[in-house]
């Protein structure tokens, strides 16, 4: 254990020395407080204002706010701007960081890796249809928010490079061939012109390939892969970890939470509905009633739990700091600004309880619900309701279930400890959060 | 630490905040569950009128099942004057709409011989209830068998909890007995009028009558049928008067009446017919009975 722990604070070490590493990490850092604002807007706006919100629905605010569709049409249009957009910014910091470490110009690298980006999510179907108005949307806005950062980091990090090495290129070449110092604006035009030709040329050529660009062809093979796990623990299992390791690059979302309407859930509704209770449910062990119920208190990868280890052993400020802002979000299963705060994304020394914690719960989860010592929830739980709560509201109020709960998140934060004692080494020079 | 103690007085006020409410809402969204979930058994229930035996509906049944394509299986019971039923045929597995035809030994005309049967009814229905595990259904009466069905709606439903009725279909059945007149109402009007609050307001009702003549089926007077409107007219969610005339529409040719099938099938059966066998009929009035499942 000593040993792994020592080997991965090397590989640490070592990652961090990389340009691209660095690079990821501020400019996650610079997108964090909008993101923070953001979760923030959307805990108000998911879980008190939205129908299918948790608090909305204990506190029946419906019933008592006045003018709540203002309210839910307010946030709603902030939430669409900011949130939809994380992903753009995230190119453009990631692409403005390394420019600077290569000394050419930040600023305009940024908007450049920016547009990149953009010109990858153009929605290509829709072009040349002719101008008959709302047919589609010019971009494929889902892939412009939080399920669009790996692709922003990518395109962030290729055109970061690039850029500054066409820059550098074309100064040279110029002084070369035409004996004389080549303008700001040309060098940003030229370098310009070839990343966004490369950029349309690969989004033109996948969006032949497959519907909603380069980031659907991902996530299409996921959904596929999570659709059909069935009822097999370990297989379920798997399929999370892969799930979470992707959250962990950035792969936001891939499956979806909250599996309330799938067939096996609406059975098991059925069945609980006729008899009383979840005992006896035709569907116990299903991607849902273990992973939804017992491993997604926080959002992927226990992040409450990590919460909670941060406030016990960590000696970090910036990460005590990260803790304390993203409590609320993290409460209500909203866990983007405490993966980009800290971060989480891209930090070696987390991946490993990131995966593992959500493993354990569910083997601990899958044990308990197969030696009938809790019902498997069956009623259909808002995705805001509160992590440790889903257990004990998703079976009908077993106290049982409310005890697992407890019993997955204690786990977890013991889990997620050591790693976050180690992380206490780290020089807290980048952390400015 | 001077602010522990605050703390953990905080922390305890926001757990308690969370989970109370949540418990409460917790007991409310469970019994809007039991109450909105419908087994996938949706039997219909019909019940012949007067002198007629639990036979009268074969042909009518098998020109249905001809006609839907659907091998509508069914159960036929028989109440004895003693209460006890007999059962021939029976509710294949898998079919989820079967016809549950209920007869009596006591098949006579006249007041108190309705009443009884549908005490009779009563006793079959929660016999039903108990063995098949249903909690919705649709009911077809012919001639008397509406006024015994009106009479157990409205009398014995209450009895048995958990169970709706969707919708009711009477065929000739007269509100009025054998009475022409449209003022004077007869023993058993009076009572269903009387009673009419305690009809199930989410039902919906078809009285559908047939007209030899101008006035009559031959055997039950068409005044008598539209005396229906005073019973279920603003009690249930929707009552729709039907008049059906041409072959076929003499009493008892009824129930094996095309456009009646087609009735049935449209509006009891809730198929969706091929357009050209739908039946022009003035649009119904639009159901304020959208029923939210309540998934979030």
């Amino acid at each position: 254990m000593v040993r792994l722990l020592r080997g991965l604070w090397r590989t640490n070490q070592r990652l961090s020395q990389w340009r691209a590493m660095r690079a990821i990490r501020e400019a996650l850092r610079v997108a964090y407080p909008f993101i923070l604002v953001m979760a923030l807007v959307d805990v108000v706006g998911q879980g008190f204002l939205s129908k299918s919100g948790f608090f909305f629905q204990i506190y029946h605010i419906g019933r008592w706010l006045p003018g709540i569709e203002f309210w839910q049409q307010g946030l709603q249009a902030v939430s669409i701007v900011v949130n939809g957009l994380v992903a753009v910014m995230v190119a453009f910091t990631t692409g403005h960081y390394l420019a600077r470490t290569y000394h050419a110009e930040p600023l305009a690298v940024g908007m450049m890796s920016a547009l990149a980006f953009l010109t990858l999510n153009v929605n290509y179907d829709t072009l040349g249809q002719g101008g008959h108005g709302n047919e589609g949307s010019q971009f494929l806005e889902v892939n412009l928010g939080p399920q669009g950062i790996f692709l922003a980091i990518l395109v962030g990090l290729g055109v970061g490079w690039l850029a500054s090495h066409l820059m550098q290129g074309l100064t040279t070449w110029w002084l070369h061939h035409r004996k004389k110092q080549l303008s700001w604006t040309g060098r940003i035009a030229w370098s310009l012109v070839v990343i966004l030709s490369l950029t349309v040329a690969t989004g033109y050529g996948v969006s032949w390939l497959v519907d909603g660009g380069i980031n659907n062809l991902v996530y299409l093979a996921l959904q596929t892969l999570s659709t059909n796990v069935g009822h097999d623990g370990w297989w379920i299992i798997a399929v999370t970890a892969i799930s979470n390791g992707l959250w962990w690059l950035g792969l936001i979302g891939p499956i979806s939470v909250a599996g309330n309407s799938s067939v096996t859930s609406l059975q098991n509704l059925a069945y609980a509905v006729q008899h009383g209770s979840g005992w006896g449910a035709p569907h116990p062990v299903t991607l849902h009633t273990l992973g939804d119920a017992y491993a997604n208190f926080g959002g992927a990868g226990m992040t409450l739990a990590l919460l909670i280890a941060i406030w016990i052993g960590s000696r970090q400020a910036s990460y005590r700091r990260v803790a304390n802002q993203t409590f609320l979000p993290n409460l209500l299963n909203l866990n983007e600004p405490t993966l980009l705060g800290l971060p989480v994304l891209f930090n070696p020394i987390l991946l490993i309880p990131f995966v593992l914690a959500p493993a354990v719960s569910m083997l601990l989860a899958w044990a308990a619900i197969a030696w009938r010592l809790v019902p498997p929830i069956v009623y259909p739980v808002p995705r805001t309701t509160p992590g440790p709560l889903v257990g004990y509201l998703g079976t009908g109020g077993d106290w049982r279930a409310l005890l697992l709960s407890l019993v997955c998140l204690s786990v977890s934060v013991l889990i997620y400890l050591p790693f976050v004692r180690l992380l206490n080494d780290e020089g807290d020079d980048d952390h400015a959060a | 630490m001077r602010h522990s103690w605050w703390r953990w007085l905080l922390v305890l006020l926001a757990v308690l905040v969370v989970f109370v409410p949540s418990q409460l809402w917790l007991k409310q969204r469970i019994t809007q569950y039991k109450s909105n979930y419908k087994t996938p058994l949706n039997p219909t229930i019909m019940v012949p009128g007067s002198s007629a035996s639990q036979n009268r509906f074969d042909t009518l049944i098998t020109q249905l099942r001809k006609e839907t394509k659907t091998p509508h299986s069914v159960l036929k019971l028989k109440v004895a004057e003693s209460g006890q039923i007999t059962y021939t045929g029976s509710i294949k597995r898998g079919d989820n709409q079967p016809f549950i035809v209920i007869a009596f030994e006591n098949n006579r005309d006249g007041y108190t011989n309705i009443n009884k049967q549908a005490q009779w009814l009563n006793l079959a229905f929660k016999d039903l209830v108990k063995t098949y595990h249903f909690n919705h259904f649709s009911m077809l009466g012919h001639s008397n068998g509406g006024l015994i069905l009106s009479v157990f709606l409205e009398k014995y439903l209450a009895q048995t909890q958990n169970v709706t009725p969707e919708r009711l279909m009477t065929i000739a059945t007269p509100y009025n007995m054998e009475s022409d007149s449209t003022t004077k109402q007869t023993a058993i009007l009076k009572e269903l009028i009387k009673a009419r609050g305690k009809l199930p307001k989410k039902l919906t009702v078809y009285s559908v009558a047939g007209t030899e003549n101008y006035s009559s089926d031959g055997t039950v007077p068409a005044n008598s049928v539209n005396q229906g409107k005073y019973v279920f007219q603003n009690q249930v969610a929707h009552y729709t008067q039907i008049t059906v005339t041409g072959d076929d529409t003499t009493h008892s040719d009824l129930p094996q009446n095309k456009q009646i099938i087609l009735l049935i099938r449209q509006y009891l059966l809730k198929e969706v017919l091929p357009s050209k066998d739908r039946l022009p009929m003035t649009k119904r009035s639009q159901s304020n009975d959208v029923t939210e499942t309540g998934l979030p």
